[in-house]
């Protein structure tokens, strides 16, 4: 008993002040989420209410349009998680399984402008798009389609380092086998590899998901409009700054807005996990 | 199956995408050509070009692969980086935003002076049937009456026209009224100029107002000069983006253009002293905060993985319940620990029964914001330790054991040494995300508190990436030029880390 104290006392007890850490701001929120008066005054840590007004409050007021808000992130999301790994994969194939000239230097060139943090450009992506509303309104600045364009191409280096990095740890022998029974790249591209692939795909189209979601300040620039706003430029409108008036329906919102990532990336762990070691980091 | 990627089928289907895309590049150039974005237009031309060739051709199979991503990479990656090196070197601020041709065309519109009596008008904004718009204006000390156009006046005798109770005219045939809901939807109407009579015009002055104005600047583009055919003034092209007086330079015209300076805003970091003392503060508080965030991450991450490093009971509850601050959208937890630091209603005074101004006073802030990265970044540093102490061979450990080292001279001479040399690389990641972990910064603080710094652009918390963004969009001047040459900066010096970093990582040994 003394020896299983000294050995394991302090682990328990370091787990438990750090589990309480993660959770006092989650808790926090659940609790006022579900709270009347709309504070963010910690009253009690026991709930004394159970109240679902905020939560019908983000759904009925006509000040914030939730609903939409939730609708333009999945849109966003989904389309930047799709479209990025069905241009990053090929490309990623391409370096990974393919032989041709200069593929040393285009390979170095993607580690060093996939450093080059997106938001440095942040001006210069403004001013570009500015211009671009001028001859087009459709897909310049302002426009979603305009935002998804600019995550597509301002992730394409990170993409394309990552989807190399899981495609390198999927055997080769199977693209070879068939190369050697006469099968022109293409051809090994969608018959053999992209079926091969297609798990790990979908682990990087969610973790891109994850990424564009979680996105804040390209939307910020980009979307004026109310209805047109994402769920995290729309929040964080929404509250700007007079947390005591706003906080109870923030945070219903922020717990909604919150959920399906949060699953996500719990299924996802193992696959994250390994991704981490690889260098990549979360975005 | 293998039908969908040869034959006839396949064939067509690749030519009609091919179609719709080129097809929608093109009309695209052709928008971008027709306003004059030829760099844009040319873009979009290569591309049409590249696509068609790649895919029509056999000439590279690669470049069927890369070709999409390729694109995309230089629209969106390359471009913006060559940009911002060419903004870098303009005079590129609120004031010199648009282009030479286009500043000078509203300088000259904007140059009016008014008639010498100062002569205005009572008037009502309205159209005419031809659906352009008009005033009606009234001239009551003359008991006169006309309707006026851009191009034609014509006069109402007093007879035809309404009056309200102030004697001014709301209608008369040939003109609608446009209610003021209409009017304030767009504001075209006032920047016409109505006839009045020889050069002089009625300008729009303000809610039913307008006055005699005669144009007064003109642009000589033989001469490379405006003009003042009033007072008879030049203004010459100042280099710099302006309009100036000859004679008083400082006597600028509006708006200016943007214009090469070349290494101006490079050599303002240095040489100007409103830039340089917060620069520097911003600087060192962005090292200080990347490195003690990467250090107290590091910390609390490497402390929990040696404490879950053996099969205690409820080890995988605590593992769930640890990385979850990770698995919340960073954008929501940063908000919400925003609004747990609030003072008056905050849950962080409520508990500690203080009353801080957490957000207001410089050291108070940047631990706060410390506070909330090691909460957002442990759980990063707890899953990769776990997963490295377990890479770690135990013989090493063993042996020391046996040779009568107690647990902490093996932590310290064997585990933390092997450690950081596997996770130096992700240490030196972790610290180039930091440096521009721009998020963190703007939702909780904003950079402020603002009054120890600069009192304007830089706060106490701000770092350079939000210091930058503060320049280029904040609600001082937005001077993209400067902005711009910080970012290059602050390019230069994450590279030159992440580069140390990779070399680190034997990555690049890889690709020789």
């Amino acid at each position: 008993m003394n020896n299983w104290v000294r050995e394991n006392l302090w682990r328990h007890v370091l787990a438990i002040a750090v589990c309480l850490f993660s959770l006092f701001p989650l808790y926090l929120v659940v609790l006022s989420s579900l709270s009347t008066n709309g504070s963010l005054h910690l009253t009690s840590f026991v709930p004394t209410e159970f109240s679902l007004k905020n939560f019908r409050f983000l759904f009925n007021s006509p000040k914030i349009p939730f609903t939409h808000w939730v609708q333009n992130s999945l849109v966003i999301a989904s389309t930047v998680a799709i479209c990025s790994v069905v241009i990053g994969a090929a490309s990623a194939f391409a370096f990974s399984r393919l032989r041709f000239k200069g593929k040393k230097f285009g390979i170095q060139l993607l580690l060093l402008v996939q450093m080059f943090p997106a938001i440095l450009a942040l001006s210069a992506v403004y001013v570009i798009m500015e211009r671009v509303y001028r001859f087009a309104p459709q897909i310049g600045l302002g426009s979603q389609a305009g935002l998804v364009l600019v995550y597509l191409g301002g992730s394409m280096g990170v993409n394309i380092w990552l989807l190399k990095g899981f495609v390198d740890s999927i055997p080769a022998e199977l693209d070879e086998a068939a190369k050697i029974d006469g099968a022109s790249a293409v051809q090994t591209y969608w018959l053999i590899f992209v079926p091969l692939a297609a798990p790990v795909l979908a682990v990087v189209s969610l973790l891109s998901f994850i990424g564009t979601f979680n996105e804040f300040i390209l939307a910020r620039l980009f979307l004026v409009q109310m209805d047109g706003r994402t769920v995290a430029v729309g929040l964080q409108q929404f509250i700007g700054g007079q947390y005591s008036q706003n906080w109870g329906p923030f945070a219903a919102g922020s717990i909604l807005a919150s959920i399906p990532i949060v699953v996500i990336f719990l299924s996802l762990q193992k696959y994250i996990v390994n991704g981490l070691t690889a260098g990549s980091v979360k975005g | 199956m293998s039908g969908l990627i040869r034959g006839n089928f396949a064939f067509m289907g690749k030519v009609a995408l091919l179609a719709i895309v080129t097809a929608m590049l093109a009309l695209l150039t052709e928008h971008a050509f027709v306003q004059k974005e030829y760099a844009i237009g040319s873009f979009l031309l290569f591309a049409i070009l590249a696509l068609n060739f790649t895919y029509l051709t056999k000439f590279s199979i690669p470049l069927k692969f890369f070709v999409p991503g390729i694109l995309f990479f230089i629209a969106f990656v390359i471009a913006p980086i060559i940009f911002t090196l060419s903004m870098s070197t303009y005079h590129y601020q609120t004031g010199n935003i648009l282009g030479k041709g286009e500043a000078t065309q509203q300088v000259v519109t904007l140059g009016a002076e008014p008639d010498e009596n100062g002569t205005t008008f009572d008037i009502n904004v309205g159209e005419t049937p031809s659906g352009d718009f008009a005033i009606l204006v009234s001239d009551i000390a003359n008991n006169k009456f006309f309707i006026s156009t851009k191009d034609t006046r014509t006069e109402v005798p007093a007879s035809g026209v309404t009056l309200d109770e102030n004697g001014v005219a709301t209608a008369a045939p040939g003109f609608t009224l446009i209610s003021a809901e209409m009017l304030s939807k767009s504001d075209d109407y006032s920047r016409i100029h109505y006839k009045y009579q020889d050069k002089f015009y009625i300008g729009i002055e303000g809610q039913n107002v307008g006055a005699v104005f005669q144009q007064s600047l003109t642009y000589d583009k033989a001469a490379g000069v405006i003009k003042n055919v009033v007072t008879g003034d030049t203004y010459k092209d100042n280099g710099r983006g302006n309009w100036a007086k000859v004679g008083a330079p400082d006597e600028m015209l509006t708006p200016g253009w943007r214009a090469p300076i070349w290494f101006e805003n490079y050599t303002k970091l240095v040489s100007d002293e409103k830039v340089r003392t917060p620069l520097i503060k911003v600087f060192i508080w962005t090292v200080v905060f990347a490195g003690m965030s990467v250090l107290t991450t590091f910390a609390l991450g490497l402390l929990l993985a040696m404490a879950l490093n053996r099969k205690i009971r409820g080890r995988r509850i605590y593992r769930s319940i640890l990385i979850l601050p990770y698995a919340m959208p960073s954008v929501m937890s940063i908000l919400i620990w925003a609004g747990m630091f609030d003072t008056e209603f905050g849950a962080i005074n409520n508990l500690l029964h203080t009353h801080i101004a957490w957000f207001t006073d410089a050291n108070f802030a940047r631990g706060a914001v410390l506070l909330v990265n090691l909460w957002l970044g442990f759980p990063y540093f707890y899953l990769i330790c776990s997963g490295s102490l377990q890479a770690i061979p135990t013989e090493l450990q063993e042996a020391a054991a046996i040779d009568g080292a107690n647990p902490r001279q093996i932590f310290r001479k064997i585990t933390l040494p092997l450690l950081l040399q596997i996770l130096s690389p992700l240490l030196i990641a972790s610290f180039a995300f930091n440096f521009n972990n721009f998020n963190l910064i703007y939702l909780l603080t904003g950079g402020g508190p603002r009054e120890t710094l600069d009192g304007q652009i830089a706060g106490a918390t701000d770092i350079l990436i939000s210091y930058t963004y503060q320049i280029a969009f904040g609600n001082n001047t937005q001077d993209f030029g400067l902005a711009s040459a910080i970012s290059v900066l602050i390019f230069v010096l994450v590279a030159s880390i992440s580069l140390y970093g990779l070399k680190k990582s034997k990555v690049m040994e890889t690709f020789g």
